[in-house]
């Protein structure tokens, strides 16, 4: 009797380690990777210089490569991440900011908002300067993901997700 | 008692499986939600305008992409070890061929000219004795009327991925009620990086802050007015606020400390109108003009600026016998992020008659603190103080005037806002002025 319940016991123990680990790795695929384009020099970058990069504060690479942002369209899980983990803004804050931005002649343009993340691979590959947040689930070849604060998507402690 | 513990373990692995399976849902609601902002979920039309142009426009990219693709792109299915996928991936290097990028090309994502623009409807009653000129769109002589002020059209254009145009055509309304066309800027930029930023054509000069950043669309500022001290120049303001030249601008290499330049040479031809006599429009006659600024933007406390400007030039006030260097310095410190305002400026303003070799000082300065409220309220208090020399040959319509403003702005949604404000203004020998604005702004 004591070993057929201990080994139904086990047998649920190890069911439950299983769907933990399963939903880890769930949760790390939803996990959003910074991409840019492979022509770029750049390997990691520093979560201040990520926000200067999407509140259009830095506007060129190292290299003197014009940053090309894109961004998800509104209500995306990518938008959502730069809204709340990057800029820590609201959607309705994010669109006056640019406005201003653009009002006061520091951009000529508000960030590419485009509705998919395919959209966003292609154009990320057909610019040098391309970066973009995107799911890591939907990374393809072609594009590089960059390390933010020493981690890549999925490490422990990434921070966008 | 091993019933119960068989059913116990069943009802385990059942609770587990659910468990694991709850974040399938979340994945599909992000997918579910991709799906359904092309049917609208955007707030706003022309925003779904504009992206359903730019699909269109990357479609069209990535049909001659492919074209030109020798080797078709073989897509890897992610992995379960999502770190090592991206460090494979980064392995990649060198994208196909027709993925080698040339940064021109991507301008074809952005054709054309993108126009936005601002107006505002205003309501101003003011007690002031003797009643002082009405600006900005109001009549002279009337204790209260009705203004639309500027309609300003804001114009871009993105010619490469460094080179744009700016362009703000501004339709003032003047006290017969008439409109005059004016073009506030209008800039042929080129970024080289983000160290310098050149700027050709015509300009809000560096001279504040609030120069630089609010220009002409009321509902961009928190305020139903500007300050008197940064009004423009055509509306009685005292810095001049245009020039006709090059800037450049941009950063300095300086860690987290963000040092950033401005440099300004140019010349204006500035006419201010006094505030006292709608009659009186002096020409200022204005020389070469050179602005140079410092800003910092640390890392440390994002939203914050320090810094500040000096201006000069020479001015024949109406071609008049007196000539005088006109120098302009000011300072500035501002906290601003998306629920709180913080807008400090000091300024002196020094007019030396060479004739006489009289120096003749003005001081001035405006502070503005507000907070948004949930997400529609802001209130704020403004204070400012400008105490001009009754000498003066440019400001002595001016004089001393200080006082406080408090209002409060209601955005009704991301294009129009709402916005009243009470103006107490103390003047040297002269009565107090208690003014009531009401402004409706709004974006197109």
């Amino acid at each position: 009797m004591r070993r057929y319940c201990n080994f139904v016991i086990g047998f649920a123990v190890l069911a439950s380690l299983l769907a933990g680990s399963s939903i880890l790795a769930q949760s790390r695929q939803d996990d959003v990777a910074v991409i840019v384009n492979p022509q770029n020099q750049i390997e990691s970058i520093s979560s201040i210089d990520l926000r200067k990069i999407f509140a259009g504060e830095k506007r060129s690479w190292n290299s003197n490569i014009p940053v090309f942002v894109v961004v998800r369209a509104p209500q995306a899980h990518e938008r959502d991440i730069l809204l709340s983990h990057v800029l820590r803004m609201t959607e309705s804050e994010y669109k006056q900011y640019w406005v201003k931005k653009v009002y006061s002649g520091e951009v000529p343009r508000e960030p590419l908002a485009l509705l998919s993340n395919g959209m966003q691979l292609e154009a990320v590959r057909a610019d040098k300067g391309g970066i973009a947040l995107i799911n890591l689930a939907d990374v393809k070849q072609g594009v590089k993901v960059l390390k933010v604060d020493g981690k890549l998507p999925g490490a422990a402690g990434y921070t966008l997700r | 008692m091993r019933r119960i513990l068989a059913v116990w373990s069943v009802v385990g692995l059942l609770a587990c499986a659910c468990f694991a399976q709850a974040s399938q849902p979340a994945q599909d609601q992000h997918l579910a939600g991709d799906s359904a902002q092309s049917t609208g979920s955007s707030d706003s039309a022309d925003t779904i305008k504009a992206l359903m142009q730019e699909v269109k426009e990357l479609k069209a990219r990535v049909a001659a992409l492919e074209a030109r693709q020798a080797q078709p792109l073989q897509e890897q299915p992610s992995s379960a070890k999502p770190a090592m996928a991206a460090e494979a991936m980064k392995q990649e290097g060198t994208p196909a061929e027709g993925q080698t990028t040339n940064p021109e090309p991507v301008t074809g994502l952005f054709p054309g000219i993108r126009m936005s623009g601002f107006g505002a409807l205003s309501y101003k009653a003011t007690d002031a004795r003797p009643l002082e000129a009405g600006l900005l769109g109001f009549r002279n002589n009337l204790n209260s009327n009705f203004a639309i002020g500027d309609v300003d059209l804001f114009l871009t254009s993105h010619l490469t991925s460094k080179a744009s145009v700016l362009s703000e055509v501004v339709f003032s309304e003047n006290a017969e009620k008439e409109f005059e066309i004016d073009v506030e800027r209008l800039l042929l930029k080129y970024d080289f990086n983000d160290y310098l930023k050149l700027s050709f054509g015509r300009y809000h000069t560096g001279t504040s802050y609030y120069n630089t950043v609010f220009h002409h669309g009321q509902w961009l500022q928190t305020a139903a007015d500007r300050p008197l001290v940064v009004e423009f120049s055509d509306h009685g303001g005292l810095l001049p606020s245009q020039g006709v030249g090059i800037s450049m601008t941009g950063r300095i290499p300086s860690g987290s400390l963000g040092l950033n330049y401005i440099f300004e040479y140019g010349s204006s031809d500035i006419h201010r109108p006094s505030i006292a006599n709608p009659d009186v429009e002096i020409a200022e006659n204005n020389g070469q003009a050179t602005t140079i600024g410092l800003f910092a933007k640390p890392d440390w406390l994002q939203g914050l600026q320090i810094g500040g400007s000096f201006y000069h030039d020479r001015i024949n006030p109406d071609g008049g016998p007196l000539h005088i260097g006109q120098s302009i310095g000011s300072a500035h410190l501002v906290y601003l992020t998306p629920r709180f305002e913080f807008l400090n400026e000091g300024f002196v303003v020094q007019h030396k008659v060479q004739e006489t070799g009289q120096k003749l000082n003005t001081p001035a300065f405006y502070s503005l603190i507000s907070e948004k409220f949930g997400e529609k309220w802001r209130p704020y208090f403004r204070y400012q103080y400008i105490n001009a020399a009754t000498q003066s040959p440019l400001f002595a319509d001016v004089t001393l005037r200080h006082g406080p403003s408090v209002g409060l702005r209601y955005d009704y949604n991301d294009y129009i806002a709402l916005k009243t404000q009470y103006n107490r203004t103390f003047r040297r020998q002269l009565p107090d002025i208690n003014d009531l604005l009401l402004q409706l702004a709004f974006r197109f």
